[in-house]
């Protein structure tokens, strides 16, 4: 690829209104300027192997069936680094086993999300017409609707559980991911090696595969990076109504809401969850900020 | 130039919008009816017996096929009417009209305050990216947006009415009683709402301010003619990349209200979250209707007039600027 | 209130600089001037060593293709280049040194003795802001004018470049106007406070043949009534044919050839230069047949090969060609070029 100047004669224009140095490139090369990617994904590596692989390894206590003779032991205590809650239960153990029900669901909801979502957006941006119309009408009436009473609901109907949850989500997550694709799809549609491949007789199938998939697929990844953050922590807000993991299992979703009530007695029980929660989090965003600014330049 | 083509527009917009409503308020319908008990036995609690249920279901209509319940919820609709709560007897307009104001009061108090502070912090880090400013701005916010806003409300009720006292933890207080104690009393609510949202709006609108200021010609435009750096920003790509913003603060309401039912919870505001919840327990279909079409009407509403927006100004500003 | 009519020949700027102009003095002088770009680590150098002259009230046509390096050098003239520029050389504006200029030095000159039209009148325009206030604001950049005043002046400078209907023009938006008005328009804002040079990027390629015809035409005209001096910059041979006293071509960031235009079509000397004039479709060649398009495509800045950077592409590329860069000398009075075997002659080098 020819290294054509970027800003030169090309219609690009630019402004000499911010101080030398302020360009938004990182002038260092090698590994210095991978550097953010580089943290929060090995921060990330380091969590998925604290809550996936330290509980199966290490000295980790159960989350639950604790004995309420061990209720509200201080932290930094023998065994319990964080304390125990009311009812007995190792708090540090439950932040571990929480954080692995919170991040199987994440996962499974952005997967579901990226795979559905983003074949119904890209079949309806690359179809047009009705089939966009009334693909899009459906996403519409999905998106409007109060996902809020469809948690409920589910969580009435089938009872709360990790599974559940999952569904409830994915109605938050297919949308969006849809709505995404879609507009992407579109993107695509305009340029001319899209053109190309279907003059030259590529069967729809094919393109839809080796053609646009590739070209969408960055964008989707980063987006769900991204909404990993939003759909552990909307995780957590179901847990306040009733849907999320069904205690004793912890998540950090309930443990916040069941601490909640002792605020302002013990504070930790609200705030451990909440750290780890906001650590997580704060995670994936910046990793899939970092690889959204990578790819966006493409 | 605007004229007609605008409201061709509208119209067609309108046509997309109300299949969109039949379809919301037809699914939460079946929703709730699919619900493992229904409103006579909820009302009559676990110690009725099967023929006070019926009875009471009777006179609630409840024995009739859904699609004759739900049409004729429709034509009720339609010629003004939404019907009765089976818990308290009220209409469902007065319910609204008692809990809709509260969450509207939350939300406009969170939006505005975090506006107010978004488009000068935005301005401050545009004028010198990758500056002290700049940096820092980006630094916080991507905490503050990492942040639940559920746990930002409970820390900020602990510190700040449990430990300094100095706002209420729960209530809400009317208007008319005091505006200074109603306010108090959404204060913390809103900044639970409002923080967040502050953090992500920054970013989009510094984001935005940047592109305009990198990539557009009239930018340079406005430079050649000797224009300084401030007016540029303020007087030439702030105002488009606000649009963008308020697009997508737009667009954002449906999510928003969703938001603010856990926030509600937290602090025991009356709000319409509150009173969906209940509606769903006790499974009183014509309220849960009844505030299911208020809102889907909002994010209906506020998605065509974004759209409008940007169709009416497509001319203007479609050149470039990414749809989503 | 005078038709916008100013006397530059007279020196009435508030500039304090040093070097007066004397008579014949040049307007803007460029001298060696280099702009490279700090891109991903690695460094670009758009142009390397442009220099030319522009008297007072003459015409200067800068041909190239894109990526030739012809808009850099312009920009850099009033410093509109991106923080990861530097440039170099120098680049006079009667007599005072533009380049290394600060931000504020700069603003003093840009609109007021120096001005810019740019390619794409739709973009270059506000899409948000009124015309009217978008001339009103480069007038009251540079003139304490009071709204009122302001808005004669604009209605006065819409007129002054033939829009139909200026008043009712100053309170619309740039989408109710057609591609020539606006480009109209944009002229206007650049004429706002009587600048002595304009330079005119690209300014009617984005406009179809007819109105392109009437806007050089009105350039030309505003030229003559204001003894505005005029940087065009184009891919158009054509257009410089038409429009300039002299030419300068442009080829990979460096000047190839350069003389006034009569000169320059009477006598073509660069290889380059003989290519675009071939390719230019005129009515007298016989129909159907292939366009002589200059073969290959621009090259890559940052990996220049060793030598003429058009000796790839260029039919009479010899060995020294691709050893070896030839210097930009005047082979004949008034007339420079850079190779080493030009056009009519027999191989020899030029001085």
């Amino acid at each position: 690829m020819a290294a054509q100047l970027p800003e030169a004669d090309a219609q690009v224009p630019s402004l000499a209104l911010a101080p030398a140095g302020a360009e938004l490139e990182r002038p260092r090369g090698g590994w210095l300027r991978q550097l953010d990617v580089l943290v929060p994904g090995t921060i990330l590596v380091f969590l998925l192997f604290l809550f996936f692989v330290w509980p199966v390894i290490g000295p980790v206590g159960k989350p639950t069936g604790g004995n309420i003779l061990n209720a509200n032991i201080e932290p930094w205590s023998a065994g319990h680094i964080f304390g125990t809650d009311p009812v007995g239960n190792d708090i540090w153990s439950r932040i571990l086993y929480g954080g692995r029900n919170s991040i199987e669901i994440a996962f499974s909801v952005q997967f579901v999300g990226l795979v559905l979502g983003g074949a119904v957006g890209a079949i309806a941006a690359y179809w047009g017409g009705a089939v966009d119309m009334v693909l899009m009408r459906v996403l519409d009436v999905l998106i409007a609707f109060p996902a809020l009473v469809l948690a409920l609901a589910i969580a009435e109907s089938l009872g709360p559980s990790k599974s559940h949850t999952i569904l409830a989500l994915c109605f938050f997550s297919v949308p969006a991911f849809a709505r995404v694709s879609r507009a992407a799809t579109l993107r695509l549609r305009e340029r001319p090696f899209m053109l190309a491949a279907r003059l030259s007789g590529t069967g729809t199938g094919r393109i839809l595969l080796r053609h646009i998939t590739p070209n969408v697929l960055p964008q989707l990844v980063t987006f769900a990076l991204l909404g990993m953050g939003i759909i552990i922590i909307l995780e957590g807000a179901l847990s306040f109504f009733g849907l999320g993991v069904p205690p004793p299992n912890p998540s950090w979703g309930n443990m916040i809401f069941e601490g909640q009530g002792i605020l302002s007695a013990e504070p930790r029980l609200v705030l451990v969850p909440s750290a780890f929660l906001f650590i997580t989090v704060l995670t994936f965003n910046l990793l899939g900020d970092a690889l959204r600014s990578r790819w966006s330049s493409v | 130039m605007t004229g007609s083509p605008a409201l061709r527009l509208i119209g067609k917009r309108l046509a997309t919008a109300i299949p969109v409503l039949w379809g919301v308020t037809f699914l939460t319908f079946v929703v709730i009816n699919r619900l493992p008990t229904d409103a006579a036995q909820q009302l009559l609690g676990v110690n009725a017996t099967p023929q006070q249920i019926e009875e009471l279901r009777q006179k609630l209509n409840l024995d009739e096929p859904l699609f004759s319940r739900y049409f004729s919820w429709l034509g009720d609709v339609l010629s003004g009417n939404l019907g009765r709560s089976f818990a308290s007897d009220q209409t469902v307009t007065s319910i609204l009209s008692e809990r809709l104001p509260v969450t509207l009061e939350l939300l406009a108090y969170a939006l505005i305050v975090s506006l107010l502070f978004t488009v000068p912090v935005a301005v401050l880090a545009a004028r010198r990216p990758n500056g002290v400013v700049d940096r820092i701005t980006m630094t916080l916010s991507m905490l503050g947006l990492s942040m639940a806003n559920y746990v930002l409300a409970l820390i900020l009720v602990y510190i700040f009415a449990v430990k300094l006292e100095w706002l209420p933890a729960i209530g809400y207080v009317n208007p008319s009683d005091g505006i200074w104690p109603f306010i108090k009393s959404l204060t913390l609510p809103a900044i639970s709402i409002g923080f967040p949202l502050f953090c992500f709006y920054t970013r989009l609108l510094r984001a935005d301010i940047l592109e305009q200021m990198q990539g557009e010609d009239y930018v340079v435009t406005a430079a050649a003619k000797g224009a300084g750096p401030w007016r540029v920003l303020i007087r030439h790509a702030l105002p488009n990349s606000l649009f963008g913003l308020l697009t997508v603060v737009a667009v954002n309401i449906g999510t928003l209200v969703g938001v603010t039912v856990i926030i509600e919870s937290i602090f025991a505001l009356p709000g319409i979250g509150g009173a969906l919840l209940e509606a769903i327990n006790n499974r009183d279909i014509l309220v849960v209707q009844g505030i299911v079409l208020v809102l889907a009407t909002v994010v209906v509403v506020a998605n065509l007039v974004t759209d409008l927006l940007y169709a009416v100004l497509d001319p203007r500003i479609r050149y470039g600027r990414p749809a989503s | 209130m005078e038709l916008g009519v100013t006397d530059h020949t007279a020196s009435v700027e508030t500039e304090p600089q040093a070097g007066d102009r004397a008579p014949g003095a040049p307007l803007l002088e460029l001298r060696d001037v280099r702009v490279a770009f700090r891109h991903g680590g690695r460094r670009l150098v758009a142009v390397d060593g442009l220099s030319y002259t522009v008297a007072p009230g003459r015409t200067l046509a800068l041909i190239g293709e894109s990526g030739s390096g012809k808009t850099v050098s312009s920009r850099a003239v009033l410093g509109l280049l991106p923080p990861t520029a530097t440039v170099s050389g120098s680049i006079r504006f009667e007599g005072e040194e533009l380049v290394g200029l600060s931000e504020r030095q700069m603003r003093r000159h840009r609109g007021a003795s120096i001005a810019m039209v740019f390619q794409d009148p739709t973009r270059s325009l506000n899409p948000t802001m009124r015309i009217g206030a978008q001339i009103t604001e480069a007038i009251r950049v540079h003139q304490k004018l009071d709204g009122k005043a302001a808005k004669a002046r604009a209605i006065e400078l819409l007129k002054l470049v033939r829009l139909p209907a200026a008043e009712q023009r100053f309170v619309e938006y740039p989408h109710q106007l057609s591609g020539g008005m606006r480009q109209r328009v944009v002229i206007a804002i650049a004429l706002a406070a009587s600048p002595k040079l304009l330079i005119a990027d690209e300014a009617t390629t984005a406009l179809d043949v007819t109105t392109q015809a009437q806007i050089m035409e009105l350039l030309r005209d505003l030229q003559r009534k204001l003894g505005m001096a005029m940087v065009m910059i184009s891919h158009d041979l054509g257009l410089a044919a038409s429009f300039a006293d002299e030419v300068v071509v442009m080829y990979a960031g460096r000047a190839v050839e350069q003389a006034p235009t009569r000169t320059l079509f009477a006598n073509v000397r660069m290889p380059y230069t003989k290519a675009l004039l071939e390719a230019i479709p005129r009515i007298e060649r016989p129909p159907h047949q292939p366009l002589p398009v200059v073969p290959g495509r621009p090259p890559d800045l940052a990996a220049l090969p060793a030598g003429c950077p058009f000796a790839p592409r260029c039919p009479s590329a010899r060995d020294l060609c691709r050893e070896s860069a030839p210097p930009f000398g005047e082979g004949e009075p008034g007339h420079r070029w850079a190779c080493w075997y030009p056009c009519g002659s027999d191989g020899a080098a030029p001085a």
